[in-house]
Formats: C-alpha cells, sequence, structure tokens
C-alpha cells in the first residue's frame, strides 16, 4: 500500500447512508488541498443488501479507486466480514490488509474472524447521547476515521455544519458526535502512519453527472429534456435542481422518444437542448437521432451506458454500447461521438459538443458510463469563459434563402421560425436545398445524391479539426495500451506500474470515437504489441479499430459490472506482454 | 395586411384530387391570414402520413418529422419561442397508434398548442390498411376479412387526458372547419380538433355522403360541461356532432414553469455562470 496516499471505505446496507457518509470524507479531504476519487458499489435496490462507498485522497494527482485499502468503517456486521476476508470478490475491490483497521461499533466487540486491527468505537453509544436514535452512529464513525488519520477536524466540523447546514441543532448534535468519534479513537488507538500533504489550497470535488451539467450550462444549455434512468438520472437531477440558478428549463417526459423530438424541436426553434439516457432510453431514441442529421438540426445526446443487455445491472458500469451508438438509426448521417476519459474532460466536452453540434447542425453525442457518471473527483478550477458558437445563420429577408444550400464545407446557413422572410420547410424526407421533398411526387436521383453528399460534406470537413489523440508514457513504449473514454485512469495507473518494473509500455487514449483519428494507426505503428482494453465483453472498440486500421491487437476486457483496478490490469498487460 | 397569398407554399400539394386534406390546407392557410399571423410567426409540425406533407405546402416555417413524434416536437417549439403560433398536424395512425402517448401528455400538461388531427379511419400513405379509428367489419389491406378491433374514439381520449379544447369539424363543411380551427389556435391551452378527412382512394366507406348524411352542427350546448361532452362524443351512429364538445380555461404548462412562464428562451441569453455557483463544489 502506498505512503502517499489513504482509502477509506465505508460499507453498509442501502439506506444505511453510506453514500452521503463517504462524501463527507471526500469533502473533508478536498478541503484539506488534496485529490480525491471516490467509488460507489452499490445495487438496485432502496434498503438492504450490501453497498460500500470508497475514498481514495492524495496529495498528488488520483486518476482511479486504486488498490489497497487502509480504513474500513463498517456499519454492520455483513460489512465487516465481507471486508476483512481475504476472500472479498466485489470485482477486484481489496480486502483490508493486516496493517488496516476496522472500525466498527463496540456491539461486535467479539468479532476477530480476520487478521486485521478490529477498532472497536462505541458509535451507537455516542450517537445516543447526542440524539433519539442511533442516526448519528455514521458521524461518529466518521469522527473515529479522521480521527485515525488525524486529520484537522475544524475542517470536518465545517464540511458536517454545512451538510447539516439549515437544521442548526442538528448540526451542532452531529459535530459534537465527530468530536467524540475523533478523540475516541484518538486515544485509545494508535494513529496510522501515513505521509499526507495537506494544504489550504482547497480543491473542486464534482461528481461526473454534476460536471456534465455545469459545462453545459456554462455552455449555453437552456432547455433539457430527459426520462429518469440510472446512470443518466445524475445529470437530470442536477440540472432539475439547479434549474432556477442555471436558467435552464428541464422536464421529465412520457418517454425518451419524446425526450428527444422535444430536443430536436427546441434546437429547430433556436434554443440550445440537450437529452440524455442509459443505452434503453437510447435505442428508443435511435430513429429521432438520424432525423436530427436528416434535418441538420444540432443536438447533444448524454448517453451514460449501464452493463446490458437489456435492463441488465442497472448500478453497474459498463462500456458496452459503443457498437449501438455507431450504428445507430438507419441510414448515413452525419455525427460525431465524443467519451470523455475523466470529469474534468467531460465538463470541457460537454460545452464543446454543444458548439460542435450547433456549428455543425447534427448529433454530437457524448458517451460515459455509470463509473464515469456518478463518482466524485477533484478538478482543476471550472474556467467560466466559454464562446458560445451558433455557427451559419441566414439574414432576415435574405434572397433566395436555401436553407440547405450546397456548399464547400457542407454546412449551410440556418434560419430559426420567426426570422421574416426565410419560410422553408425541414423534412425528414430527402429534400433539396430549398428543403423541398425529392422522395415523393419527384423523385430525383441526382438531387438525392448531391443532397447526401451535401450531408456527409460535414464528416469530412470535421475530420479536419478532430484534435490529436492523446498517448501516455509512449514515446519509447514497446507495448501500447488503447483505452477509451473512463478507463483512462485504471489504466495510466496500471501502466505506471508496469514502468516501475521496468517494462516500456505507453497508453493511447481515445475520446474521440467518431471519426477516429486518423493518427491512431500512426501512433500504434512499430510497437512490439498493442493490447486493447475494455469495460465489456466482445472488445467493441478493438472491432472498430481493426475495421478502420490495418493493426494487430490483444484484448483484455472486463464485464462484471466494476471498473478496471490498476494492479489486476497490470497483471492482465503483463501476461499478455509475456506471451511472446 | 397578410393575405391568404402569403400562405402559399410554392410546392402543389400532390394529394389524391377530392383528398380531405385539401379543405384543410385552405382552411389553415385562411385562419391564419384573417387573424393576422405573419407567416414567419407560424409553425407547423408534423408526422408522417398523406396528411402530414402538408408543411410542404404551406408557405411557414415547417417541420416534417417522424411518424407520431409531430407532438413531442411542436410542444418543444412552443415552450422555446411563445411567440410562435405552433400548429401539430397528422393523420390519425400518426396520432392515435404511434404517437398516443404524446397525444395524452400534450393533452394533459395543456401545452399551448394547436392539434389537428386529418381522421380518415385508415392509413393513406401506406395504401390503405386499418387506422386505430378504423369501424369494425371494415375492410382493408391489413384486414381482409373485416377489422375486428374495436375503433379509439379521439374526443373520448382528448377529454379523458384533460385537454382544455376539444372540438370536431369536417373536410367537408369547409366553413365550419375554419371556425373550429380559429377558435383552437384562439384558445390558449392544447387545442384538439378531431377533422373527418375522407380518403377518397382507400375508404369508401368513410366517404363525403356518409359524413354528410351524418353529422349536425353544435349549437347552445354547454361547453364547460364535461360529462354532457363524453356524452356528445358518444355519438358516433346515424347522428355525430361537429363543433366544440368541450373548452375550459385554464393554466398552461409554461404558466407554471417559472423558466419559460412569460419568457421566449429564444431571445433570452443563457444564465452567465460565475464563481458563486462554483461555490458548492468547494
Ligand atoms: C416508424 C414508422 N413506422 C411506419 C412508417 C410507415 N408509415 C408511413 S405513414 C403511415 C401511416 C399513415 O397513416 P395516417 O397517419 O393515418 O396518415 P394518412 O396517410 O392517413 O394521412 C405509416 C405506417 C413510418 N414512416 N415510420
Ligand atoms: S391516399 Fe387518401 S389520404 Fe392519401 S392523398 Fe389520397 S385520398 Fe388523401
Ligand atoms: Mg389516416
Amino acid at each position: 500500500m502506498k505512503n502517499d496516499e489513504v482509502i477509506i471505505r465505508v460499507g453498509g446496507a442501502a439506506g444505511d447512508g453510506v453514500q452521503s457518509a463517504g462524501l463527507i470524507l471526500a469533502r473533508v479531504f478536498s478541503r484539506s488541498g488534496m485529490h480525491v476519487n471516490t467509488y460507489n458499489y452499490y445495487q438496485s435496490i432502496i434498503r438492504g443488501g450490501q453497498s460500500w462507498y470508497q475514498i481514495r485522497a492524495s496529495h498528488r494527482e488520483v486518476r482511479s479507486q486504486g488498490d489497497g485499502l487502509d480504513v474500513l468503517i463498517a456499519l454492520n456486521k455483513d460489512a465487516l466480514e465481507r471486508h476483512t476476508n481475504p476472500k472479498i470478490n466485489e470485482g477486484g475491490a481489496s480486502p483490508l490488509p493486516k496493517e488496516g483497521v476496522a472500525i466498527m461499533d463496540s456491539s461486535m466487540t467479539g468479532y476477530k474472524e480476520f487478521d486485521v486491527d478490529y477498532t472497536p468505537v462505541p458509535l451507537g453509544e455516542i450517537a445516543l447521547k447526542y440524539s433519539k436514535n442511533t442516526l448519528l452512529k455514521n458521524t461518529v464513525a466518521i469522527g473515529a476515521a479522521m480521527g485515525s488519520l488525524q486529520m484537522n477536524f475544524d475542517i470536518l466540523a465545517d464540511v458536517i455544519r454545512d451538510q447539516f447546514g439549515k437544521k442548526g441543532d442538528i448540526a451542532e448534535q452531529n459535530v459534537k458526535a465527530a468530536k467524540e468519534g475523533y478523540d475516541y479513537y484518538s486515544q485509545k488507538y494508535k494513529k496510522i502512519k501515513k505521509d499526507l500533504k495537506v494544504s489550504n489550497e482547497k480543491r473542486y470535488l464534482i461528481a461526473g453527472g454534476e460536471a456534465a451539467g455545469l459545462g453545459a450550462a456554462t455552455g449555453g444549455l437552456k432547455m433539457y429534456f430527459g426520462y429518469p434512468m440510472t446512470p443518466a438520472s445524475s445529470i437530470l437531477h442536477f440540472l432539475a435542481e439547479h434549474s432556477t440558478q442555471y436558467g435552464v428549463f428541464v422536464k421529465i417526459t412520457e418517454d425518451e422518444i419524446s425526450a428527444i423530438n422535444m430536443a430536436i424541436g427546441a434546437n429547430y426553434a433556436g434554443v440550445r437542448a440537450m437529452t440524455g439516457s442509459s443505452g434503453g432510453g437510447f435505442s428508443l431514441m435511435t430513429e429521432a437521432l438520424g432525423m436530427a442529421g436528416m434535418v441538420e438540426v444540432p443536438l447533444v445526446v448524454y448517453e451514460a451506458q449501464r452493463a446490458g443487455p437489456s435492463t441488465g445491472l442497472p448500478t453497474k458500469t459498463e462500456q458496452g454500447d459503443l457498437m449501438q451508438v455507431i450504428g445507430a438509426s438507419q441510414g448515413d448521417y452525419p455525427k460525431v461521438i465524443l467519451a470523455p476519459r475523466n470529469i474534468e474532460e467531460l465538463f470541457h466536452l460537454t460545452r464543446e459538443a454543444l458548439n460542435i453540434a450547433e456549428r455543425y447542425q447534427m448529433p454530437v453525442i457524448l458517451m460515459v458510463d455509470l463509473y464515469l457518471a456518478e463518482h466524485y473527483e477533484t478538478i482543476s478550477k471550472p474556467d467560466l469563459e466559454f464562446k458560445i458558437d451558433h455557427g451559419k445563420r441566414a439574414q432576415d429577408n435574405q434572397k433566395d434563402y436555401r436553407r440547405y444550400a450546397y456548399s464547400e464545407d457542407g454546412i449551410s446557413a440556418r434560419a430559426i421560425p420567426g426570422q421574416p422572410g426565410l419560410m422553408h420547410n425541414e423534412d425528414s424526407d430527402e429534400h433539396n436545398e430549398f428543403g423541398d421533398v425529392v422522395s415523393d411526387a419527384e423523385t430525383d436521383p441526382t438531387l438525392r445524391t448531391l443532397s447526401m453528399e451535401k450531408r456527409m460534406k460535414k464528416m469530412e470537413t470535421y475530420a479536419k479539426e478532430i484534435p490529436p489523440t492523446p498517448t501516455y508514457r509512449a514515446d519509447d513504449a514497446e507495448y501500447m495500451v488503447v483505452q477509451w473514454g473512463s478507463t483512462q485512469g485504471a489504466v495510466e495507473e496500471a501502466i505506471d506500474i508496469l514502468r516501475e518494473k521496468g517494462l516500456k509500455v505507453g497508453g493511447l487514449e481515445i475520446f474521440h470515437i467518431h471519426p477516429l483519428n486518423r493518427d491512431i494507426e500512426k501512433k500504434l505503428s512499430g510497437r512490439k504489441k498493442i493490447i486493447v482494453v475494455e469495460n465489456n465483453f466482445s472488445g467493441q472498440l478493438n472491432r472498430l479499430l481493426k475495421s478502420e486500421f490495418s493493426i494487430k491487437t490483444e484484448l483484455i476486457t472486463k464485464y462484471d459490472g466494476e471498473s478496471f483496478y490498476p494492479e489486476a490490469l497490470s497483471k492482465e498487460i503483463e501476461k499478455k506482454i509475456g506471451g511472446n | 395586411m397578410v393575405t391568404i397569398a402569403d400562405y402559399k407554399g410554392k410546392v402543389k400539394p400532390d394529394w389524391c384530387p377530392g383528398c380531405g386534406n385539401f379543405a384543410q390546407l385552405s382552411a389553415i392557410s385562411m385562419v391564419l391570414a384573417n387573424m393576422g399571423i405573419e407567416p414567419k410567426d407560424a409553425v407547423i409540425a408534423s408526422g408522417i402520413g398523406c396528411s402530414s406533407n402538408m408543411p410542404e405546402f404551406i408557405n411557414t416555417y415547417g417541420f416534417h418529422g417522424l411518424h407520431g413524434r409531430l407532438i413531442p416536437v411542436a410542444s418543444a417549439i412552443k415552450w422555446a419561442n411563445p411567440k410562435l403560433t405552433v400548429i401539430g398536424y397528422g393523420g390519425d395512425g400518426d396520432g392515435f397508434f404511434e404517437g398516443t402517448q404524446h397525444f395524452y401528455h400534450a393533452a394533459k400538461r395543456n401545452i399551448d398548442i394547436t392539434y389537428i388531427v386529418s381522421d380518415n379511419q385508415v392509413f393513406g400513405l401506406t395504401t390503405g390498411q386499418a387506422s386505430p379509428t378504423a369501424a369494425m367489419g371494415m375492410k382493408t389491406k391489413s384486414t381482409p376479412n373485416g377489422n375486428i378491433e374495436k375503433p379509439l374514439n379521439p374526443l373520448d381520449f382528448a377529454l379523458a387526458a384533460g385537454a382544455t379544447f376539444v372540438a370536431r369539424a369536417f373536410s367537408g363543411d369547409a366553413k365550419h372547419l375554419q371556425e373550429m380551427i380559429k377558435l383552437g389556435i384562439q384558445h390558449k391551452g392544447f387545442s384538439f380538433i378531431d377533422v373527418f378527412s375522407p380518403c377518397v382512394t382507400y375508404n369508401k366507406n368513410n366517404s363525403y355522403d356518409y359524413f354528410r348524411s351524418r353529422v349536425y352542427k353544435l349549437e347552445n350546448n354547454d361547453k364547460s360541461d364535461l360529462l354532457g361532452a363524453y356524452k356528445l362524443a358518444q355519438e358516433l351512429g346515424d347522428k355525430i356532432p361537429i363543433g366544440v364538445l368541450y373548452q375550459k380555461d385554464e393554466k398552461t404548462y409554461e404558466d407554471y414553469d417559472p423558466i419559460i412562464a412569460n419568457t421566449s428562451l429564444v431571445e433570452r441569453e443563457p444564465v452567465k455562470i460565475t464563481e458563486e455557483h462554483l461555490a458548492e463544489f468547494l
């Protein structure tokens, strides 16, 4: 376990407040100037089951949930057993090692099943001192955990006060309970030895869905339409909660088909609008997605993947929708697919997507996954300056206006309803430059060809501005690990582990899924091995890469519903390398 | 002054001669012109079907979208820009099969749009299958032995959904049709007008004569009487009422939502996100 980072895990049943306890801890670290990365393991139930929340913090960057465990807060016996048992199997999470401590209620004192440091604290007893029920025991445990690391108690007290802000008395009860837990631990047990550096510079702590919502708002979003589906609900909830503050109209629709058609209607009317769903809802949207391409209306769709197929694992992560998104909707039409690699990038790409969609008058799909949408990360201070680009717009009363004028770059000037002298029809049927249909009475193969080429021309124009594909420690790399989207952190950390072992491994990080940058082939050429890492069963990106480029690859997949863990992944990569 | 000529589209309608849709095209053009609405401020959103081709033939802003999906498009246009007169126009297949849920919820939300359905009891564009309003026993391409499904009652449905303006018209009575469309557009809230619109090619049963011999105009009915309206909606035998069955003044969805109430989002600048907004993440 690394000395310059700490990992705390809170385990309990759904309804126990596992996540809110975890978030308080995360906030203490981010306010102590540390980098934070959280991980949420939960099920699709409201009460019961087993869930846990993990916080990893350090003064240096932490890019994934990490390996190892320092402090366990077990809110019930099941959690205690699960996380101290060396045979834990929760998708790769580490059990509590010998050096770790397990904070638990004193009522479980007799439990000594495995070889770890059990550190009972009278959580329930202390809680009852400050309130009539034992709800406060989580707070006591949080205090104890912070005591075990000797974090500054004042910061914890502030976080608690902010959390319970409006309920003054309750806030103070909680602060006192936390203090007692903190003191109890400090007096009774040894402090955990860690080399953690704190600073006064607070860091911004934000979840993926929130970053997308915030990014969209800074990018001029005015309307959001959606139908709840995990993990796309987080952006929906966030925007609904901030609707007044951000001036964003938010509507839950009767279904996803309505949501996307509404987003198209709003964009057609000249208002920046978005929709979002998970794979299931997205599949309902596909017909309209193609329509956006056909009528050339800007559209951004936030597609948050969860483990499929079908209803699948509603609260588990996966990257299994790539083929569905690439192939969505009948016919050929221009579109862009972006897969942000981390939360900061999600913030930036969401508003960038709004600009691309409007400049090119075509759909842009932002592909995230449950892990990216729901976990928290510290990010650098969000840059609020952003230039909204509405693209080509027609002048009022423009002579001889052609909504779909065939142009050099494939992009024609839009007219918005209400503009004088520019009335026209936007049609899902094939149409000519004016928007007049060429599919009915006067089917016209020549015009059809020209119109198809006009739309697809946009892809050529766009190809010139695709950003270069990022690499990681690739200069001298003999082996290249290719990843896309949210697996960036785990893959980079796995590469670091292998580098420490002296293996020349580097990474290629694809966030621009469609169209693919042609630089990929060059960046992968001349390497001994190319290993594609994906959070799905069949290696969907791998298939795509092999169809687009002449490359030979090996594949590492994971489809148990959990993200990659760096240590385990590094071993798998090493195996692939070894098999020369 | 706006005249009907301003609404004349440059594409000639390709409907079959005698199709009921012609009357609706002229009625909509006439009413918009007479109401002094400029073509630039009118939007017609349609689905897919013979009727749904309308936006091609009229000089307004038009959106000819997907089969069954005109209502969400029309709703969002209205929410984005309340200054526009938004008309949803499509067929019975479009609205009562594929788009049923949208129809219901738009009515329930009382969005200020006017939804006109060209109800010909058949699928026209796909060359004559039974539509949701096709009568029992009707022989079509999809029901060669006669339709064995009960027809859907659009007025009943609209009333149950909470539409605040429910009317029926007939393409064979142009003046009355115009009157209904005018009242529908003037009504603030969700207006639904079901128009008997003979398909002369694929529905020989529900012809002009069929309707002409049955329809009668509602006069002096109590339009605020919901149960009375339900009763009228059941009259589908030898006597069929046309006119306004029900009308009610009620706040619209737009009135309730603080972001769009009295606001045109298309004109309003996006809210500037500042440092203060970021404080919650610290
Ligand atoms: C998703 C989808 N399903 C089916 C069709 C084929 N389709 C086109 S029009 C139509 C029915 C038209 O009937 P109606 O809405 O009553 O319009 P009408 O032609 O009678 O005016 C169908 C099924 C389609 N275009 N899209
Ligand atoms: S098929 Fe019927 S509905 Fe279609 S245009 Fe001809 S008459 Fe009208
Ligand atoms: Mg029909």
